[in-house]
């Protein structure tokens, strides 16, 4: 056990000793769902596979007893085949004497049987929660629990999470549960390569299962860290042997022996589950990714998306909150609530009867007044806490991440993401990735921090990586799309298509150039797709304050943190200083006022900020619409967040990390560089 | 090669009948040089009878039978299953129609569902094999992607490019012996197995053959 969590990384973080109760099943299932019902935490919770790639866990009661409950990406095997996988297969195998709860779907009982059987033959004990079974009743594909649990020898509870069936029946039958004798049969040949090695791994009783020399046997590369490193060859040369036995590839043959045993329980359990219904649900499903139907289908989501994101976000909401409730209210409040606590002969010009935080104020103070005015400023100054960070954190950015998340979760739920998948795979070719990128680049678009670490469900590294330098470059997160929306809602059409060109066609271009430059290839295009569920209400509100939290914690203390940086180099008189250094650049390349270098500044530390200083220059009209666009395309192009700066490093490697970065900023600058010369040549013409 | 040089003459007398065609001379079937010295010996095996007109005798027409099934169903299995092009499988399958045993014929015959055509439309003679599914004249292994829409299938065998890809196929349950249905074809391969839906690149639904399911 210890050499197991000391080679582990991951669950190592995990407290070690307390009794753990593992979540394990196929993906969407319902373990995260699952996983809140039990703990009564949250856990983000989507209609695709995938919502879950790392691990979670939270302390709580289970029948009485304390158990650390712990979450794990979905897996439809113990042989990963991608990142996400082996999270999960790591977490089961560096976890003896856990309580195990595989989660099904019980619509899809011979896919889970099959990672049931190889449970089994980890001979770890568990309970099977065949969970979503109201979804199973109405699809026609129902299971006896009772006649599956007789057939497989160990608690077998029907539930449904989502409707908080049966959950304290499960509760009882989770803790300490018994092992399954289930098992399949394999050719003489495999049967033979198992005891062999299972004598050379005759010293660590908790490698030596059954499960582990199939896994072996299937030549799983992953599981090498777990093996005693000089018995490594030796394995090699017993898999060879067993190879040359069997007419087929291994790792084929064991699945099938195995799914050849799961029918055989399944004909003892009298459960036969056909192909699915012709149904409205299916129907509608089958629309959405119809060749010829699919894409309006696709531009009518889009449509609604800008106009619930767009036009009722960024546009109606955000005016409110930000002219009436900020610059009306809550600004003015605290500016006369500043100037009484910190007193020096000032004054803010009222523009239209409301004052701002301009002020004209004496040349000279004294020490105390000196101190008061920086106070007053550090907080309702040019570059105060409340008049820019809160007023771009909360009046601009907050509405569009709010309206934005409520649409994605719609989406999210619905299943029409993978849909999506299917839709664009041919184009994502091109781009040396498949369909299954898609979901990660979606996802960017409410958090690239978040879709990052979403790279994982891909199999190659080659996907990983362009998948990771397209979010950083060319994706922007919900809140930069929310004050972009509200830039680009002045310029009009051409301008705007400007922009949509430019962006989306550096994620081709850069995406095209990345597949040949790039080295090894793309993984194949398999990808399950979801069957179509009408979204409820309470899981996309709890998702969509979940993700608002999130937003608020990540976000605004960042916000604060880079206000406070521009008002320091302010007050040193430094800010003017960078401003001339950074001019040949912003002023000479892009064409833009000196000013615009604070946006840039900020944008560092997330480029949504940056954007909002750039609105913010907008409205005060320091920018003209050409120079508009060029900001809001260089900023789009923008190094992401620092946040998402972190996770690349950590995901990708500190090379890889470093060098996407450094593209990342010479492009972007290039690429407004390359427009301001393209415009001023259309100007003189 | 080498084979029993009558065999060629046997085989143009049964395309000629099922054309419709009178034969009246040896020399005006389309045969190469040796063969024409053979139809002497097929009349001493009393397997034609030349009159008028040339006839295959009850036995003669027997072997011709054999021949031509064994050489469509061989048509069938290079040019569909196996995608070889059309010329190399139409030389294979003149080089097979000699040589395979009764027994494989007929296990060739089950493997590809019992076809009632040769990919150029003409009819197969059936085999003592197929008699015994007299419903099932239909059947024929297709490509997943060849279905028709909506159409359920059994997968028969899969021979994708790399391991990894039956893995994870039969991860969704997707083996020899699992009933699917083609939900999609464009613009990505979409099958239900179960009640699992799951999309698939192109060249994969290419490389899953299935007999269709009534």
């Amino acid at each position: 056990m210890s050499q197991l969590a000391a080679s582990c990384h991951r669950p190592a973080t995990l407290p070690g000793a307390e009794p753990r109760l593992l979540l394990i099943g196929n993906p969407n299932v319902g373990k995260s769902l699952l996983f809140g019902c039990l703990t009564k935490r949250y856990v983000t919770v989507s209609n695709y596979p995938g919502t879950t790639v790392e691990i979670t866990s939270a302390r709580a009661t289970i029948a009485g007893e304390s158990r650390l409950v712990i979450d794990t990406p979905g897996t439809n095997g113990l042989v990963p085949q991608s990142d996400d996988e082996r999270v999960a297969r790591d977490i089961l195998l560096s976890s003896p004497g856990a309580d195990v709860m595989q989660v099904g779907d019980m619509s899809n009982i011979r896919r889970t049987l099959l990672l049931s059987l190889q449970i089994a033959e980890h001979e770890m004990p568990f309970t099977l929660c065949l969970n979503m079974s109201d979804e199973a009743k109405q699809r026609d594909a129902e299971v006896d629990p009772v006649a599956l649990a007789a057939a497989i020898g160990i608690p077998v509870v029907a539930t449904s999470a989502l409707r908080r069936w049966n959950l304290e029946r499960l509760k009882r039958e989770a803790i300490r549960p018994a092992r399954s004798r289930i098992s399949a049969e394999y050719p003489a040949a495999i049967e033979e390569a198992i005891a062999e090695i299972l004598e050379v791994l005759d010293g660590s009783p908790d490698l030596a299962t059954r499960g582990i020399a199939l896994s072996i046997l299937s030549g799983d590369e992953t599981l090498k860290r777990f093996l005693p490193e000089e018995s490594l060859d030796e394995f090699d040369a017993i898999r060879e042997r067993a190879q040359a036995r069997v007419t087929q590839p291994l790792s084929w043959t064991i699945v099938n022996a195995r799914l050849n045993a799961v029918d055989r329980i399944l004909g003892r359990a009298a459960v036969v589950q056909s192909l699915p219904r012709s149904s409205f649900r299916e129907w509608f499903g089958a629309l959405t990714m119809h060749p010829v139907w699919g894409w309006p289908f696709l531009l009518g989501v889009l449509y609604i998306a800008w106009l619930f994101v767009g036009k009722f976000g960024a546009g109606i909401v955000v005016n409110f909150v930000e002219n009436t409730i900020f610059q009306q209210h809550v600004n003015v409040w605290t500016i006369k609530l500043v100037d009484f606590v910190a007193r020096f002969p000032h004054q803010h010009p009222a523009v239209g009867g409301v004052i701002g935080a301009a002020y004209v104020g004496a040349a000279h103070l004294s020490t105390a007044q000196q101190f008061a005015r920086f106070f007053h400023d550090l907080l309702v100054g040019p570059y105060g806490v409340v008049t820019m960070a809160l007023t771009y954190a909360i009046a601009i950015v907050l509405p569009v991440v709010i309206t934005f998340f409520t649409f994605f979760g719609v989406l999210e739920d619905s299943g029409y993401l993978p849909r999506l998948a299917v839709m664009l795979n041919r184009l994502f070719r091109r781009m040396g990735l498949n369909g299954k990128a898609v979901l990660p680049m979606v996802l960017g678009l409410g958090c690239d921090t978040m879709a990052t670490l979403t790279t994982r469900i891909l199999e190659t590294k080659k996907e990983m990586v362009i998948v990771t330098l397209l979010l950083a470059l060319g994706v922007p997160c919900s809140a930069q799309l929310g004050v972009i929306m509200a830039m680009l809602g002045p310029l009009g059409i051409g301008l705007a298509s400007v922009w949509v060109g430019v962006t989306v066609g550096t994620i081709f271009l850069v995406g095209w150039l990345a597949a040949k430059l790039v080295p090894g290839k793309a993984g194949d295009f398999i990808l399950e797709i979801p069957p179509i569920r009408t979204p409820k209400l309470s899981n996309i509100l709890i998702k969509v304050l979940a993700r608002t939290e999130w937003y608020l914690k990540e976000a605004v203390p960042l916000f604060v943190v880079g206000t406070l940086l521009l008002y320091l180099l302010d007050f040193l008189h430094l800010l003017t200083k960078l401003q001339r250094l950074l001019a040949p650049i912003v002023v000479g390349g892009l064409g833009l006022p000196a000013q615009a270098s604070n946006a840039f500044l900020i944008g560092f530390l997330r480029r949504d900020y940056g954007a909002a200083g750039l609105y913010a220059m907008q409205k005060a009209g320091a920018l003209n619409p050409v120079q508009t666009v060029v900001a809001l395309t260089v900023i789009t192009l923008f190094i992401p967040c620092v946040a998402n700066f972190l996770v690349m490093l950590k995901e990708r490697g500190t090379k890889t990390g470093l060098a996407i970065a450094g593209f990342i900023f010479v492009y972007s600058f290039g690429i407004g560089w390359l427009m301001n010369f393209a415009f001023h040549l259309v100007h003189m013409a | 090669m080498i084979h029993p040089p009558g065999d060629e003459i046997l085989e143009q007398l049964w395309y000629a009948k099922e054309e419709g065609r009178k034969v009246t001379a040896i020399a005006s079937l389309r045969l190469n040089g040796e063969s024409e010295h053979a139809a002497g010996d097929l009349i001493t095996q009393k397997l034609i009878h030349t009159g008028e007109t040339i006839e295959l005798l009850p036995e003669g027409e027997e072997r011709a039978r054999g021949i031509v099934r064994r050489h469509r169903l061989a048509e069938i299995l290079f040019a569909q299953v196996l995608e070889v092009d059309a010329h190399e499988a139409e030389r294979s399958a003149c080089e097979l129609e000699h040589m395979l045993s009764e027994r494989v014929v007929d296990r060739v015959c089950t493997f590809l569902g019992h076809p009632p055509n040769c990919p150029h439309g003409k009819p197969i003679p059936p085999g003592s094999c197929c008699r015994i599914y007299t419903r099932q004249v239909e059947p024929l292994i297709t490509r997943l992607v060849d279905l028709p829409l909506g159409a359920t299938g059994t997968v028969v065998f899969i021979a994708p490019r790399s391991v990894q890809r039956l893995n994870r196929l039969a991860a969704f349950g997707v083996v020899p012996g699992s009933e699917v249905r083609l939900i999609e074809r464009r613009p990505s391969v979409v099958l239900a197995c179960g009640q699992t839906s799951i999309a698939i690149e192109d060249e994969i639904g290419r490389e899953i053959y299935v007999r269709p399911v009534a």
